[in-house]
């Protein structure tokens, strides 16, 4: 078997082994074992893919069922990279929780059962070549993680997790409808063939599809795949999943799902692309990206509690990844690219420290926070660098994408500044006027965001700690992966390493194409 | 074998699709919980009715696999999970709603009429058997869409929510004689599975609300 081969199938082999020896192992030591061993598979066998593909192009693998390209390397790589931290980190989480007493060690299984399965969509969905696939794989992640949103089992948690199905599945019904439209053209061109919704047949055809078709068929999966995103208005269950979930849970969901269903909006862009003119879906993202900034930045001003907070704080820097990709250009998709690594790391690791700091206090509230540094100094520490990367400061690497993003905002010309709302308003405005329109909101929404966001973060971190609740902080093993992620913030907005650097180039090409 | 023209067959396509389209009414004005999932199994019937004829008149033979299927999970499966969910949980009929019926059987003509409208500029580009069902997909769609928001009690959301699935496949086979088998092949997975979770969550709601009112599910509140 060619190595690429081998990496494929060990991308979707070991999650499913994984999950299902799981269900068979009652030991919790041997549990995390195997979650910690498939994730490192996981890094080796996306170190040879992503060699590969930057090397030598994208390839189908399996049948034609596999397609991998630079795109899909790079969200692979976030996925393998974040779900490594994340395992070192569940071992002391759950660890904890279970000699607590809150979770029963028989239901350990169960949990690493849906949370491999989890993991297993999401790389299904990454690779599919077939946008139907795609499909059943992102409705496949729903339905992994609705029940680890409700692990705890409180009134709130089912709460949450039931909204969280509710609203997904009709969601991403709406994206169905989508692909369905994009079959719809397709099979004029292919005729009835199985293949006719392969991304490698459709980009061949592209341009002899039917516009009207692929328009409406456009709105329909940017709304189905971006209330998986948590674009405004469809962003409600954002923050209620990601208050409830468990800690780990929620740094995957904010940290990789949001990625993953960014991919497929993203994938259905490039076929789009070549049929439209550019400004289409562009516009559409960008109207989409710029609301959910700016409904995240006045939202985050009345959170009172912090894990809402930082819900809130995931829409507004994927509505920032969406204006990037919005406008497009070189600047503004490389920039989109690297700020969903960048996210991805600092909301893993601010979720990380939340988790920690509430186990300690044992409170969502903002008030009932204080004297973080003297409680628990290291999560103190990682959840400063997590809250200053999310406002974007320099030297950590959001700052560098968020710059991408905004400059390209200022500079990128359309090839046509008109938005067109619906079949009867038109909206022409000049370039320079849309520009330093777009520019100058986007500023004011950032001032609000970092003033909220500050505010709240140094008043839980210094301070005098409440009463009962007890000081210092022992070493244990979920600590490294809060070491290594903050150590990587800052590497990444001080150099890019050669090899991410070509991937996230090859990458902002496949976005450009057309 | 006996034919049919293509005429005839375009109108019996048409009547199915128009049943199905009916159905939908019917579910919104029904208030019986139990009703509702009745109606839904017969619009599933009438569903499956229509790909076997598609099936039979295009001589594509996968299209008769989805018949099967939606007529063994969508007609007999997740009924009868409904079914027993609504017996456990002792709830057999809607007593409040969002909105009521006579508005909402109003929206729903508006919808019909929407959906129409919207499908104009691309139905000429169909296969001209199956053409004018995707207005009617889309309206069914879109009807599925609105129970979920009219409704309170999960059941009903639930049926909503698979009233939406059946507009999808109808459209899918209508617009284009059906997706890839394994495609559909894993739409039906996600269904069943979301449905035998939904009956998961209405035991747990039970239990730790005493209701499976959805309008109780406010304690997380800006």
């Amino acid at each position: 078997m060619a190595p690429v081969s081998a990496a494929v199938m060990v991308f979707l082999g070991a999650p499913l082994l994984a999950g299902f020896l799981s269900l068979a192992i009652r030991k919790a030591r041997l549990l995390h074992g195997v979650n910690l061993a498939t994730m490192t598979a996981l890094v080796v066998a996306d170190m040879a893919l992503t060699g590969r593909v930057v090397a030598q192009g994208p390839f189908t693998t399996f049948g034609d069922f596999v397609y991998v390209d630079a795109l899909s390397a790079f969200i692979l790589f976030i996925i393998a990279a974040i779900g490594l931290t994340c395992s070192l980190y569940t071992w002391s989480y759950l660890d904890d929780y279970v000699a607590r007493g809150v979770v029963a060690p028989h239901r350990l299984s169960r949990f690493f059962f849906l949370f491999h399965l989890f993991l297993f969509a999401m790389i299904a969905a990454t690779m599919a070549n077939s946008l139907g696939v795609l499909w059943v794989a992102i409705e496949g992640t729903t339905l992994a993680t609705t029940f680890l949103i409700a692990f705890f089992r409180q009134r709130e948690g089912l709460e949450a997790g039931w909204k969280y199905l509710i609203l997904c599945s009709v969601g991403i019904a709406l994206a169905l409808f989508g692909t369905v439209l994009t079959y719809y053209s397709s099979v004029r061109v292919l005729g009835d063939v199985s293949t006719a919704l392969n991304v490698t047949k459709l980009q061949e055809v592209a341009d002899r599809l039917d516009p009207h078709v692929l328009k409406l068929a456009f709105i329909f999966l940017l709304v189905g795949y971006g209330t998986k995103v948590g674009l405004a208005p469809m962003h409600t269950w954002v923050p209620e999943a990601y208050s409830e979930a468990p800690a780990p849970v929620t740094a995957m969901l904010a940290g990789v799902l949001e990625t993953v269903a960014v991919y497929a909006v993203l994938r259905s862009k490039t076929i789009v692309d070549q049929a439209l003119p550019a400004e289409f879906a562009g516009n559409l993202l960008l109207l989409f990206g710029l609301a959910s900034f700016g409904l995240a930045a006045l939202f985050i001003l009345i959170q009172r509690d912090y894990k809402r907070l930082l819900a809130y704080s995931s829409i507004e820097h994927m509505g920032l990844a969406m204006a990037g990709f919005g406008v497009g250009g070189p600047v503004g998709s490389f920039g989109g690219l690297f700020h969903l690594l960048n996210h991805a790391l600092a909301k893993s690791l601010a979720f990380f420290a939340a988790g920690n700091i509430h186990r300690r206090f044992e409170t969502r509230e903002i008030e009932a926070v204080r004297g973080l540094s003297r409680t628990q100094p290291l999560t103190a520490v990682a959840f400063l660098v997590a809250g200053f990367a999310l406002v974007g400061m320099p030297p950590f690497s959001t700052f560098i994408s968020e710059v991408f993003v905004v400059s390209a905002l200022a500079t990128e010309a359309f090839a046509s500044n008109t938005l067109q709302l619906g079949q009867f308003v038109t909206v022409t405005i000049s370039d320079d006027v849309r520009s330093l329109g777009v520019v100058s909101v986007f500023l004011i929404f950032a001032v609000v965001l970092f003033s909220g966001f500050v505010q709240r973060l140094t008043a839980m971190v210094w301070g005098a700690p409440p009463e009962g609740v007890r000081c210092g902080e022992g070493w244990d093993v979920g600590h490294v992966p809060l070491i290594v992620t903050a150590l990587l913030l800052v590497a990444l907005g001080v150099a890019l390493p050669e090899g991410l650097k070509a991937l996230l180039d090859q990458a902002t090409s496949v976005l450009l194409a057309r | 074998m006996f034919q049919i023209s293509p005429q005839l067959g375009s109108q019996l396509v048409d009547l199915c699709a128009a049943l199905l389209l009916l159905t939908c009414f019917a579910i919104v004005a029904q208030r019986r919980l139990s009703a509702c999932v009745d109606l839904f199994a017969l619009q599933s019937v009438f569903l499956a009715a229509t790909a076997a004829l598609v099936a039979f008149l295009t001589g594509i033979h996968h299209i008769y696999v989805a018949a099967a299927l939606t007529v063994v999970i969508k007609a007999v499966v997740l009924p009868r999970i409904l079914k027993k969910v609504i017996e456990r949980l002792n709830v057999s009929r809607e007593l409040q709603m969002n909105i009521n019926v006579p508005a909402g059987l109003l929206v729903c003509g508006t919808l019909v009429i929407l959906a129409f409208y919207i499908t104009q500029p691309i139905i000429p580009l169909g296969f001209l058997l199956t053409r004018d069902s995707l207005a009617i997909a889309l309206a069914i769609i879109l009807i599925g869409f609105f129970t979920m928001i009219a409704r309170k009690k999960a059941v009903t959301q639930v049926v909503g929510f698979l009233v939406m699935e059946n507009g999808l496949f109808l459209g899918a086979t209508a617009a284009a004689y059906g997706m890839p088998l394994i495609v559909e092949l894993g739409v039906f997975f996600d269904v069943l599975v979301a449905g035998l979770i939904i009956g998961i969550y209405t035991h747990r709601i039970q239990d730790a609300f005493d209701s499976v009112d959805t309008s109780k599910l406010t304690v997380l509140k800006e």
